[in-house]
């Protein structure tokens, strides 16, 4: 096989290294770029320079910034007693979407998993200890991954934020909204049963072998 | 009942092609040494765990000098027919469908394809470390229900990550890296005890099993009973794993490594009060293996009221005739296929026997 010129080469490579995207669609993309109208081209190089000239963390809460505090942190609106810890920024995002939640955020940048050396002190949970004794939170929601790491980092939240009068909660594990019973995984399944709510009824009257969290 | 109606492969080991419609009853596979035998019943056993039985890497089952290979099972599960195709390129990654679609998870596979095996390597249970051990018992844990999977490798993930603290510990004692490790001694007691009361349940119901299994396949000395005992040993039970751990701590912590729970367990096996690993037969200890094979396959068929095909590699070189006789008369129900490179023993006989020589397989 014929080699490529250098700087083709260059930017297959470079895109090769991007998440999701393998040698092949690496060379798909940039031969798709060769081929199309410069401007277009062009429109995607700056519009990756702007973003890396003018993204950066916010210095409070550690999401995405166009400036020193994110839009979230000076939204006068939100309610500054509630954190919800989240793990990446993309899950802010999430939240976002929901348009449930009024309060602020704070982004750890991953969550504990010491196979890819990352402990606490990796984490931006100094910052968050420093937030709640400092900016009068009284709730904390741990939104962290239902998964192995993301929930041995909630337990780390749960036993370094024993701070008096704050509450610490954990987001629920459940079904899905529109979804089916019979589809739903056991695990799932499970953690829906355990987690369930008082509807109606005496409900000091609940089954003691399934016991309910609330 | 779980069956192979149709088996079709294509460059799979020595198999250039095959072709063969199954019987739902026993089949023996006879033939020479080194003709095939084994990799025919290999990859049944693959049908269902996408893995081989004999430990191969999976590049090890593209017959040489071929691109690809092809495993193609039309399954009959209960009254749902499946049709499980496998492809393996040289180069590239597995491809698996179920009925034409792809397969979402490997577990799932469990829902409609399983088999239990026998080979002679599995001697090892007996006569090899615990490790060997353990991982019979999670085997049949995720056989007899698929879901308990989970338990094994959420432990195997949170053993994984306490070991990498440790190691980055490397030695010192220091209160931040002891809070962390706080956290993953209680994941660990949490996903630990659950995995330790899984694998003595299934201890507790495989004795019956085994020591029936063993009573057939050791020549029914004892009026059929034979005082088998199978008990699964922690070192951590009278304590609980938490405080084990606590225990053990300044030891983990300077050895680098988790020391104790139930990756260090192991399953007790005991004929007539006698550990089997030091003070049974060679003969004994070969029927043991073998019973606790047949026993998981009792198991798993009553769990979940499908038998699931029954794989016996070589089994006549563990046993003398009369035993042979005596196990085959007493096969538990559902599809089986048995290699034997000598004809069956006289007295024994097979719904079908399939004649291979060199890789070509002969109806008869």
């Amino acid at each position: 096989m014929a080699d490529y010129a250098h700087s083709i080469q260059e930017l297959i490579d470079a895109f090769g290294r991007l998440p999701g995207i393998g040698p092949k669609s690496a060379q798909r993309i940039t031969f798709h770029l060769l081929k199309v109208d410069k401007v277009e081209s062009q429109r995607l190089v700056s519009a990756i320079a702007a973003a890396v000239e003018k993204v950066r963390f916010c210095s409070r809460c550690f999401n995405l910034a166009e400036s020193d505090l994110c839009s979230i942190c000076t939204d006068p609106q939100r309610d500054r007693h509630v954190l919800c810890v989240v793990e990446e920024p993309r899950d802010v995002v999430a939240i976002e979407r929901t348009r449930e939640f009024k309060g602020m955020y704070h982004v750890l940048g991953g969550a504990i998993d010491h196979l890819q050396g990352v402990g606490p002190d990796q984490l931006k949970i100094r910052e968050l200890l420093g937030r709640v004794s400092d900016e009068g939170v009284t709730e904390v929601i741990v939104c962290t991954n239902p998964n192995i790491e993301g929930e041995a980092t909630a337990l780390y939240l749960q036993r370094v934020l024993d701070v008096p009068g704050l509450t610490v909660s954990r987001i629920a594990s459940g079904l899905p909204v529109g979804g089916d019973l019979e589809y739903a995984d056991e695990l799932t399944l499970g953690r829906a049963i355990e987690g369930r709510r008082v509807i109606g009824g005496d409900s000091r009257a609940i089954a003691e072998d399934v016991p309910i969290h609330r | 009942m779980i069956s192979v109606r149709r088996l079709h492969l294509r460059n799979f080991r020595s198999y250039e092609e095959l072709d063969l419609e199954l019987s739902p009853g026993l089949t023996a596979i006879v033939g020479d040494n080194g003709n095939g035998k084994t990799n025919l019943i290999e990859s049944i056993g693959f049908l269902s765990r996408l893995s081989s039985f004999r430990g191969a890497s999976t590049d090890a089952l593209v017959r040489v000098g071929a691109e690809e290979m092809v495993v193609r099972g039309e399954i009959l599960c209960g009254d749902r027919e499946v049709l499980i195709e496998v492809e393996i390129p040289r180069h590239g990654r597995m491809r698996v469908l179920v009925n034409k679609q792809r397969l979402a998870k490997r577990g799932d596979l469990a829902e409609v394809m399983t088999t239990t095996v026998f080979s002679p390597d599995d001697l090892e249970i007996v006569k090899g470390g615990p490790a060997g051990r353990r991982q019979y018992l999670d085997d049949v844990l995720v056989d007899v229900h698929p879901k308990n999977d989970a338990a094994c490798s959420d432990f195997a993930k949170v053993l994984r990550q306490r070991n990498a603290l440790l190691k980055q510990m490397s030695g010192r004692r220091s209160p931040e890296a002891e809070l962390t490790l706080d956290v993953w001694d209680h994941r660990l007691t949490e996903v630990g005890e659950r995995l330790a009361v899984l694998r003595t349940k299934i201890a507790q119901q495989l004795t019956p099993f085994v020591d029936e299994a063993y009573a057939l396949v050791s020549g029914g000395l004892n009026g059929g009973r034979s005082d088998v005992r199978l008990q699964y040993v922690s070192g951590w039970a009278a304590t609980g794993l938490a405080e084990a751990l606590r225990d053990c701590r300044v030891d983990d912590i300077r050895r680098g490594v988790s020391t104790v729970g139930p990756h260090r367990d192991d399953l007790a096996l005991g004929i007539g009060g006698l550990p089997v690993r030091t003070h049974a037969s060679q003969g004994e200890q070969r029927s043991m293996v073998l019973a606790l094979r047949l026993a998981s396959h009792r198991l798993v068929t009553a769990a979940r009221g499908e038998a699931p095909v029954l794989l016996l590699d070589d089994v006549f070189s563990e046993l003398d005739d009369r035993r042979s006789v005596a196990l085959l008369s007493s096969l538990p129900e559902g599809q089986k296929f048995l290699t034997s490179a000598s004809a069956l023993p006289t007295g024994a006989v097979a719904d079908v026997t399939v004649m291979i020589n060199e890789s070509r397989a002969t109806v008869c």
